[in-house]
C-alpha cells in the first residue's frame, strides 16, 4: 500500500519554484535552554503554495523551531524571520502570529473537550454586541460555518468536541487555525497534528491541505510518519541535533532509507559495542508481566542476570512510561513484577510504593534531572545518599562515614568533577549532574535498574562514563532496562531492544544491533500500524 | 567540544566507513550532540562570599549595638537592656519553631500559628481559673489541642490537597473565634505564681524559658542536619517529586510537620500564659508577622537560602535589639510594625535573590 493517491490529490502538477520569494524564511535561529542548545543556527525556507515537511528524531529541535515560529519560545538573539520578503521582528508574540499570517495546529490541537465545536472555533474571536456587550451567537455561527464550507467539511457545530472522532477533531483544530487566513497567503504550521488520524481519514485530510495550498497558502507539516511525509510533501527539511541536516530537499529526490540516513547522520558502525557472553542461559533477575497503565497497553519482559534491555519508539507511544510504571512512580492499572523470590502487584498502590520496590532492589533513574532527580541547591553528598537514609545509621544520627565512603566511591567510579562531596549540585555541569543522579541509585547496589534517557544532553566524556558505569552494574549481575530515544546508545549497550508502538511491543531486535536498524524499526512501524485501523 | 563532532556532519557513507582514531568517542556519542556548556569551578571568592553573607546579620547586629550605645550611652549599653532583649522573646521563639516545621517541608504560609498559640495560652487560664482544673492536666490538654489544630490543618492541606493559605487563614480565624468565645472576649488571668516559675525562674540572669528556646532550637538544628528525618524534611521542602521518587513518604512527613508545628505553638502558648499569669486572646495576632519576619530573615544567616533554626534564633534577637534601641531613642510603638514588616519584605527579597544566584551562578 502506498500513499500515491494522496499525492496526486495534494501535490500540484507544476513543481513549486524554489527560487520564488519565500513565504516564510527563518534563518540563523538558535535556542538555548540553560545549558542545552536545542537549536543551532537553523534555517527554514518555505515557498508560496508548497507543502513543506519538517522531520527529525525526537529531540532534534523540530518542536523547538515550531514553538519559536508560533511565539511560545523566544529564540536566541541573532535570528531572522521574513514573511513574503518583509522582515518580522523576533521574538514573535503568540497574540501577533495571526497578524503575520502564521497559523498553528499543535499536536494536542488545543481544543476544550466539553465545549461545542462552535465555541472551540470562535473562542478568542468572539465579538460582542454594540450596546448589550452580549455575544451574538448567530453571527459567530455563520462565521464558523463559512470556515467549514471553505474547507469542504461538514461538522455539527453544536456537538461537544469530546464526542467527535479523531479526524473530526483534527478538522476542527485546522478550521480554527485557518479561519483568519486570506486565500493565497499565510503559512499553516501542523505540529504532529495528524498523529491521531487513521489512514482513511488522512486522505481526506490531505485533500483538505491540497485545497489550502492550491489557493497559494503554504503548509509546514511536522510528522513522524516518514512515508506520509515523502508522499504528500513537496520539499523536506531535516533537522538533526538542533541543526539543519538537509534544507528544502525536493521529496522526489528522497526515499525512506535516505531520509532516515539524513535524520541519523552518518555515524560510525557500533564497533565499540562490547562482545559479551550470551546471557540467554542465565536466570531471570526480574520478570514483568501484564503491565498496563499510562500509555502502555501491555508490556511483558523477562530480564536475565546482567542483561541490558532497551525500549524505544515514537514519542507518546508508551515506551517512555515503562520505567515509571515498573518503578512505582506512576500508578499501574495492572501488572506484576517478580524479583528474586518476591512477586509484587504493581497495581497495588501500597505494595508497589517506591519505598517498597526500592527495598526489593528496584530503582528508577528518572529523566528530568532537575524536577525529579536531584535537588540542585543541596550538596552532592546530600543528594546521593538520600535513598539509603533508612538502611544505615540510626534514626538519631545519619552517620557520616558510610555517606562519605559511598560518595567517594561513586565520584571515583563515575569520574564526577569536582571531586568534592560537599559541592552543591547546581555548581556541577549537566554531565556531572547526570552522573550524580546515576550514582545516587547505583550506590545502593540494586538488582534491577530502570532508566529513562540516561544520557540526554550530556557531553561525550560523561556519556562514556555513564555507559561504563552501566556496564559495570551489568557485569555485577544487575538487570537493566533503558527507555530512550537515543538509538546510538541503545545500539551500543543493549543486549536487545524492544520497539514499542501504541503501548505494545511490536518488534524485538537482538544480536548485533546497529542504530539504523533500530531507527528503521521505530519509524517503519508507523504506516503499517496506521493501516490496521 | 570535541573535534569528532565537526567531523561527523558533512561526510558521505563511504568516508565514514574508514575507521579513524577517536572513533570510540564518535560512536559513544552517536545520535545526539554534546550540547552542554558549563564548568563546575568553585573558587575561594565564593567561599569568602559565603562567609560574608552567612554572618552578615551578625555584623549588622554588632554595628547596631555600637550605634545605639554611642547614641544612648546612658540607657542602652547596660546589662538590663540585654536582659530585656533576651528574656522577652520566648513566645516568639516557640512560634517560629512551629513555623519552621512547616516551612522546612515546603508549606510556606501557615497563617494559623498565632491563633494556635493563642488557643493554648487561653485554654490554660480558662481551665485552671474558671473551671478549676489541675494546672498540669490543663497544660497537657492545651498543648494537645494545639497539636490537634495542626493535625486538622495538615489533614486538609496534605491529604485533601486544599491550598495551605486558604486553610490556615480560615482555621486561624476560626480558632481565634473559639478562643474569644472561651475567654468571653477578654483577658483571663489568675494563674498561680508557682506556675509562673516554669517560665520566669532565673538562671544566670535570664529566665529559664530562654534556655528552653535555646535547647529546642539547637535540637531542631541537630534533627535537620544530622538525622535521616531532617534530611528527608529538607528534600521534601526543596522538591517534593525528587523526594517521592527517592522513596520518601512525602505526605507523612508533611502531615507530621503540621502536627509538630501545632505542638510548638502550643508550648509557646503555655509559656506565654505562665509568664503573664493569664492571657488576652486579642493579643495573639500580634505574634504572626514577627514570626514570619524572623524566619525569613533567618534564611539569610548561617546557611544562606535555607530555612534554619539557628539563623532564625539570631534574627529574633537582632530584631528585638533594633526595636528596643529605637524605643529607647524615643520612637513610639509604631516602630515595631515598621521594623518587622520592613524586615519581612527585605528578608524575603534578599533570600529570593540569594537563592536565584545560588542556582544560576557558576
Amino acid at each position: 500500500m502506498s500513499f500515491s493517491r494522496l499525492r496526486e490529490q495534494s501535490k500540484r502538477d507544476v513543481p513549486v519554484p524554489a527560487n520564488a520569494t519565500p513565504r516564510l524564511h527563518a534563518s540563523g535561529i538558535g535556542k538555548t535552554f540553560s545549558a542545552t542548545r536545542a537549536l543551532i543556527d537553523s534555517e527554514l525556507k518555505v515557498v508560496p503554495g508548497e507543502l513543506h515537511g519538517l522531520v527529525g528524531q525526537n529531540g532534534s529541535g523540530k518542536s523547538t523551531l515550531m514553538k519559536i515560529l508560533s511565539g511560545y519560545h523566544a529564540p536566541d538573539p541573532g535570528g531572522r524571520l521574513e514573511m513574503d520578503g518583509s522582515e518580522i521582528r523576533l521574538p514573535l508574540r503568540v497574540t501577533d502570529i495571526g497578524r503575520h499570517g502564521i497559523a498553528v495546529v499543535h499536536q494536542s490541537l488545543g481544543l476544550i473537550p466539553q465545549f461545542s465545536v462552535l465555541e472551540n472555533i470562535r473562542i478568542g474571536r468572539l465579538g460582542a454586541g454594540r450596546f448589550t456587550r452580549r455575544i451574538r451567537w448567530s453571527r459567530e455561527r455563520e462565521q464558523a460555518r463559512a470556515v467549514f464550507e471553505r474547507l469542504g467539511q461538514s461538522v455539527n457545530l453544536d456537538q461537544p468536541v469530546r464526542e467527535l472522532s479523531a479526524e473530526a477533531r483534527a478538522t476542527v483544530g485546522i478550521a480554527r487555525a485557518l479561519q483568519d487566513y486570506e486565500p493565497g497567503r499565510g503559512v499553516l504550521l501542523l505540529d504532529e497534528a495528524t498523529r491521531a488520524l487513521t489512514r482513511r481519514s488522512l486522505r481526506h485530510f490531505y485533500e483538505l491541505l491540497g485545497g489550502v495550498t492550491a489557493e497559494g497558502a503554504s503548509v509546514v507539516l511536522v510528522s513522524h510518519r516518514l512515508e506520509e511525509v515523502l508522499e504528500v510533501c513537496d520539499r523536506i527539511t531535516v533537522l538533526r541535533d538542533g541543526q539543519v541536516a538537509a534544507g528544502g530537499v525536493p521529496a522526489s529526490e528522497l526515499d525512506e532509507p535516505s531520509l532516515v540516513r539524513l535524520m541519523l547522520g552518518y555515524t560510525q558502525p557500533a564497533h565499540v559495542r562490547r562482545t559479551r557472553a550470551p546471557t540467554s542461559g542465565g536466570d531471570c533477575v526480574a520478570e514483568v508481566e501484564g503491565l498496563r497503565g499510562a500509555a502502555v497497553e501491555e508490556f511483558n519482559v523477562a530480564i536475565k542476570r546482567g542483561e541490558i534491555v532497551g525500549v524505544t519508539g515514537l514519542a507518546g507511544g508508551g515506551f517512555e512510561d515503562i520505567p515509571y510504571l515498573i518503578g512505582g512512580a506512576t500508578p499501574a492499572q495492572s501488572g506484576t513484577i517478580k524479583i528474586g523470590a518476591r512477586s509484587i502487584d504493581l497495581s497495588d498502590r501500597r505494595r508497589s510504593s517506591i519505598e517498597h520496590l526500592m527495598s526489593a532492589g528496584i530503582v528508577l533513574v528518572p529523566e528530568k534531572r532537575e524536577e525529579e532527580g536531584l535537588v540542585l541547591e543541596l550538596s552532592v553528598l546530600d543528594n546521593m545518599t538520600l535513598p539509603r537514609m533508612g538502611e544505615h545509621g540510626s534514626p538519631w544520627y545519619t552517620g557520616r562515614g558510610w555517606q562519605q565512603a559511598e560518595v567517594e566511591e561513586m565520584i571515583r567510579r563515575l569520574g564526577i568533577k569536582p571531586e568534592r562531596p560537599g559541592a552543591l549540585v547546581s555548581t556541577l555541569s549537566g554531565g556531572n549532574q547526570q552522573k550524580v543522579l546515576l550514582g545516587k541509585w547505583l550506590a545502593g547496589s540494586p538488582q534491577f535498574v530502570l532508566l529513562h534517557e540516561p544520557t540526554q544532553a550530556v557531553d561525550v566524556a560523561a556519556r562514556r562514563d555513564i555507559i561504563e558505569a552501566l556496564r559495570h552494574e551489568s557485569d555485577r549481575g544487575c538487570g537493566i532496562l533503558i527507555s530512550a530515544t537515543d538509538v546510538g546508545d541503545l545500539a551500543l549497550i543493549c543486549d536487545r531492544v524492544l520497539i514499542v508502538r501504541d503501548g505494545r511491543v511490536t518488534q524485538e531486535l537482538t544480536g548485533e544491533l546497529d542504530q539504523d536498524q533500530i531507527v528503521e524499526a521505530t519509524f517503519q512501524a508507523a504506516p503499517a500500524g496506521a493501516a490496521h485501523t | 567540544m570535541t573535534t569528532s563532532f565537526e567531523e561527523r556532519d558533512p561526510r558521505t557513507p563511504a568516508e565514514t566507513a574508514v575507521a579513524e582514531p577517536g572513533a570510540e568517542d564518535v560512536a559513544l556519542n552517536a545520535g545526539s550532540a554534546d550540547r552542554t556548556a558549563r564548568s563546575g569551578e568553585h573558587s575561594w571568592r565564593h567561599v569568602a562570599h559565603d562567609l560574608g553573607t552567612r554572618s552578615a546579620i551578625v555584623w549588622i547586629w554588632i554595628a547596631l549595638i555600637i550605634a545605639y550605645s554611642l547614641l544612648e550611652p546612658s540607657s542602652f549599653f547596660r546589662v538590663g537592656t540585654f536582659q530585656t532583649i533576651f528574656s522577652s522573646q520566648q513566645a516568639l521563639v516557640f512560634l517560629t519553631l512551629g513555623l519552621l516545621c512547616t516551612m522546612c517541608v515546603g508549606e510556606y504560609v501557615d497563617l494559623s500559628i498565632a491563633s494556635v498559640l493563642g488557643l493554648s495560652a487561653t485554654m490554660i487560664p480558662v481551665l485552671v481559673v474558671n473551671d478549676h482544673w489541675n494546672v498540669a492536666i490543663a497544660s497537657v490538654v492545651a498543648v494537645a489541642a494545639a497539636g490537634l489544630a495542626g493535625a486538622f490543618n495538615g489533614y486538609l492541606v496534605v491529604y485533601l490537597g486544599v491550598d495551605v493559605i486558604i486553610v490556615t487563614l480560615g482555621s486561624g480565624t476560626f480558632i481565634l473565634g473559639l478562643t474569644l468565645w472561651m475567654s468571653h472576649l477578654g483577658e483571663v488571668v489568675g494563674l498561680s505564681s508557682s506556675f509562673a516559675s516554669i517560665d520566669l525562674k532565673s538562671i544566670l540572669g535570664l529566665p529559664i524559658s530562654f534556655y528552653y528556646g535555646l535547647v529546642l532550637i539547637l535540637l531542631f538544628a541537630y534533627v535537620l542536619e544530622c538525622t535521616p528525618l531532617g534530611r528527608r524534611m529538607r528534600f521534601v521542602g526543596a522538591n517534593r517529586e525528587v523526594a517521592r521518587l527517592s522513596g520518601i513518604r512525602v505526605k507523612r512527613i508533611r502531615f507530621g510537620a503540621f502536627v509538630m508545628g501545632g505542638v510548638f505553638c502550643g508550648l509557646g502558648g503555655l509559656l506565654a500564659s505562665a509568664g503573664i499569669g493569664g492571657f488576652d486572646p486579642n493579643s495573639s495576632q500580634t505574634y504572626l508577622l514577627p514570626a514570619f519576619a524572623t524566619v525569613s530573615l533567618g534564611t539569610a544567616v548561617i546557611q544562606p537560602g535555607r530555612f534554619n533554626p539557628i539563623g532564625t534564633f539570631v534574627a529574633i534577637y537582632f530584631l528585638a535589639t533594633g526595636i528596643l534601641g529605637l524605643e529607647l531613642l524615643g520612637a513610639a510603638g509604631w516602630v515595631s510594625d515598621v521594623f518587622y514588616g520592613g524586615s519581612l519584605v527585605v528578608a524575603v527579597t534578599v533570600a529570593t535573590v540569594l537563592r536565584r544566584r545560588l542556582l544560576l551562578s557558576h
